[in-house]
């Protein structure tokens, strides 16, 4: 189709009549788009889960061993974490960008809030179902505070913890969905686009590859639970 | 037609002013704001009815039938975890763009702690109290409508206030697919600046939080102090969860 | 035995936790000291196929002469846009000329006349800093759009017979509420006023018009959809509201970075600009939203086809 002086335009190559018809789910095109558009963003979309969730516990866990010994720490963070939490995700974003940009450090921000809720009210609820005699007994036999706090409380509170690792992971899968709101990362990129279009092949493997991954994370967790806590075959929230 | 005297937009940025600005936005545009809320209170209501018509009967039968206990209890683990975002948009490619679509989306997401809640309460009610009732002689239906199910309204009832607040929250993200509502404000920083961004944004967590707190009411009220016990999902733990997606 | 284990297990959690915070936190810090040799090209699109084609051609063919680029695709309209380049997130984005003085500059008549359009642009943006690169041959403009059975049925032609539509609506993005090119215009120029808009965040507004969600859509007029033979028709526009021949694509970079640069990065950016003639865009707008290829592949084909890559 090149004109006479006008630019080459090559051949794009065709499209199936699947793809053409927009029919419900070709896999010609999920096979021949793989490693260029769905593995990249199931990866991104790892990363950014895995990142949050990774700082999000780091933050929970220091402000729930806080909490643990001042007891006024524990209101004025649940109350802002819980703030964090009401504000609808995309909004935040929205209010993060002039500070840190479209980069993914806005996205992280944001996810990290999301997590500090769960993760902390489970850690110090975990922290709190320590039998008192318990602690006593640890004190009398001459454990010192860090001592009690990692050969005592934390195993004793990783059901619970482990339970608000499993909430915050499934949450976070789900919201680094609309990271693509920001940044061209993530499963949510490909569904925003394909919604765009009203793609149903993209949309349908780039959601199924989201849920997907929450289930599989879910789980992970579980099994990873039972591993770590066996003797608490007790139901977890 | 003149030329309109040249003006450069350009948005302020965000500042401890623009936090309070947004309340003013409200103020300024509340026939839209109401507007908003109604479109996303009609899509979340009938979302919530068509599941509560879907999981209730299902978890009570199931519970009383003592049956598919590892469905019933893993259904809302599923349910949780799924991304409402990809759920919504898996949705509309199989059924297509309409108000229905998007709140069939928003039912699958709210049938399963409602499902979990009713056929843990059911299956838990004190079986020597079932066992009094049939040996005084009454019928299979009379035990599960005048025995069993006042026994449950309260944990069923929380499933209920747990699916009526994430579902609340997640309509904000049926306006990417025409779904309407506050999130219609949220997603279109270009028309309505970072004041009306915020201010739905604020307007979306009311909703929220006023809908966790009047069903909690009416939760208490319903569960006579001797009865109350805690629920498979935890209405506080997985109301923490549900806001503001 | 296992709660050693289990000790150990979350000891090491946390420090891996703080180790990874630490080293973000450097990281974040790094990226905020930039003072590259070469300054970075931060290039931007606006959130639809055309803007993402674009934006891969101009980003390959940028890298392909050795120029750091930092791609920031589907940003969002060109208020959000704008924003970004004034606010210094991006320095490069490829716009629409005459919706740069209809919506930037709020301008309710834009010249007919596209080298007019383009002096007064360059004028207006050079205030902000902002240079206008040479424009493509090829235009796209927002146009009035229907089912070719509901044009048959109420004899439309163009958009003044729109008014002959009993309950009237329209879908667009958003932003068309508030644009001369857009709501304001229809009613000002057209006086059509009882018209319900519907947003279109997300979707097609193909797909919106098919299901019934809206009579009249805002498409584009490079839209393959609209490639004859075409389910929909498109309605003209008399009064030029939409500022067809004005809406060719010209590249609004920063200044600073185009001084910076140099005469190179101009001469990539306009060799670039002068392939993209109506055809051209027309194929590369089918192979993306019909046979759905991705962009960048599609760039990357008519780049070295044309061999600027």
């Amino acid at each position: 189709m090149s004109g006479g002086g006008g630019p080459v335009i090559p051949n794009f190559g065709s499209a199936s009549h699947c793809i053409t018809n927009n029919d419900l789910f070709c896999t010609d095109w999920v096979r021949s788009n793989w490693s260029s558009t769905l593995q990249p963003a199931l990866l991104d979309h790892l990363k950014l889960t895995a990142i949050a969730v990774v700082i999000g516990f780091a933050i929970a866990f220091a402000a729930a061993v806080l909490a643990r010994r001042l007891r006024f720490f524990e209101h004025p963070f649940t109350l802002f974490s819980a703030l964090l939490y009401t504000i609808p995700s995309i909004a935040l974003f929205q209010v993060l960008v002039p500070f840190t940009g479209l980069t993914e450090t806005t996205v992280e921000i944001a996810l990290v809030g999301y997590t500090l809720l769960i993760l902390f009210r489970n850690t110090l609820a975990g922290f709190r179902a320590v039998p008192d005699d318990v602690l006593e007994a640890a004190r009398g036999m001459g454990l010192h505070g860090r001592e009690i706090l990692w050969r005592i409380e934390v195993p004793l509170a990783l059901p619970s913890i482990m339970a608000g690792l499993r909430i915050a992971v499934v949450t976070i899968v789900s919201l680094a969905t609309l990271a693509a709101f920001v940044i061209p990362e993530g499963l949510g990129r490909p569904i925003f686009i394909a919604l765009r279009d009203y793609f149903k092949t993209e949309i349908i493997a780039a959601g199924g590859l989201a849920v997907l991954l929450a289930l599989t994370a879910d789980a992970v967790l579980v099994l990873a639970q039972r591993l770590l806590t066996p003797w608490a075959r007790a139901r977890a929230a | 037609m003149g030329e309109s005297e040249s003006r450069v937009i350009l948005f302020d940025d965000v500042s401890a002013g623009t936090f309070l600005d947004a309340f003013r936005f409200i103020g300024d545009n509340g026939q839209l704001i109401w507007d908003k809320t109604v479109e996303q209170l009609a899509l979340s209501g009938a979302a919530l009815g068509v599941a509560i018509a879907i999981a209730i009967p299902i978890g009570v039968l199931l519970g009383h039938w003592h049956r598919g206990s590892f469905i019933a209890i893993n259904v809302s683990n599923i349910g949780r975890a799924l991304p409402s975002l990809a759920v919504i948009a898996i949705g509309i490619s199989i059924f297509g763009i309409s108000f229905t679509n998007v709140m069939f989306a928003l039912v699958v997401l709210a049938v399963p702690p409602m499902l979990t809640n009713a056929y843990v309460a059911v299956d838990e009610v004190d079986r020597d109290v079932v066992q009094a009732a049939r040996g005084m002689g009454m019928r299979e239906h009379d035990v599960l409508f005048r025995v069993e199910l006042p026994l449950s309204t309260a944990l069923i009832f929380a499933g209920i206030r747990t699916a009526a607040v994430y579902v609340v929250s997640t309509a904000t993200i049926a306006a990417i697919a025409g779904g309407g509502g506050l999130g219609d404000i949220i997603v279109n920083q270009a028309s309505y600046r970072f004041e009306g961004v915020l201010g739905a944004a604020y307007c979306v967590a009311a909703l929220a939080l006023l809908a966790d707190f009047s069903l909690g009411g009416v939760q208490r009220l319903l569960s006579p102090r001797g009865l109350r016990r805690r629920p498979v999902v935890d209405p506080e733990v997985a109301t923490a969860q549900a806001f503001g997606h | 035995m296992i709660r050693k284990h289990t000790r150990r297990a979350v000891k090491a959690a946390f420090c891996i936790s703080f180790g990874v915070a630490l080293i973000l936190g450097g990281l974040a810090a790094g990226a905020m000291s930039a003072t590259a040799a070469q300054p970075t090209v931060k290039l931007g699109t606006k959130n639809f196929t055309e803007e993402y084609i674009l934006g891969q051609l101009y980003k390959q063919a940028l890298e392909a002469k050795g120029y750091k680029v930092e791609y920031h695709e589907n940003i969002g309209s060109t208020e959000v846009v704008d924003k970004a380049m004034t606010s210094g997130q991006i320095n490069v984005y490829p716009e629409y000329l005459g919706t740069v003085l209809s919506v930037v500059f709020h301008k309710t008549s834009v010249p007919k006349n596209p080298a007019t359009a383009l002096a007064q642009a360059r004028a207006l943006d050079g205030k902000r800093g902002f240079t206008l690169f040479t424009p493509t041959p090829f235009y796209d403009t927002d146009a009035m759009g229907v089912l070719n059975s509901t044009a048959k049925n109420y004899g439309l032609k163009t958009i003044a017979d729109m008014k002959k539509i009993p309950g009237l609506s329209i879908c667009g993005f958003p932003e068309f509420q508030t644009r001369y090119a857009g709501l304001l215009g229809l009613k000002q120029a057209y006086g059509i006023t009882k018209a319900k808009f519907v947003p279109l965040a997300g979707i097609s507004v193909y797909e919106a018009m098919d299901g019934k969600k809206c009579i009249v859509g805002d498409v584009f007029s490079t839209d393959p959809q609209l490639a004859k033979p075409s389910k929909y028709t498109v309605l003209t526009d008399p009064k030029e509201i939409f500022s067809e021949r004005s809406q060719t694509v010209v590249p609004i970079v920063s200044t600073k970075l185009a001084k910076s640069l140099g005469s190179k990065f101009r001469q990539t950016m306009d060799a670039v600009s002068a392939t993209l003639t109506l055809p051209a865009m027309i194929a590369m707008n089918k192979a993306v939203a019909i046979d759905k290829k991705q962009p960048a592949a599609v760039a990357k084909a008519f780049l070295k086809a044309n061999h600027l890559s």
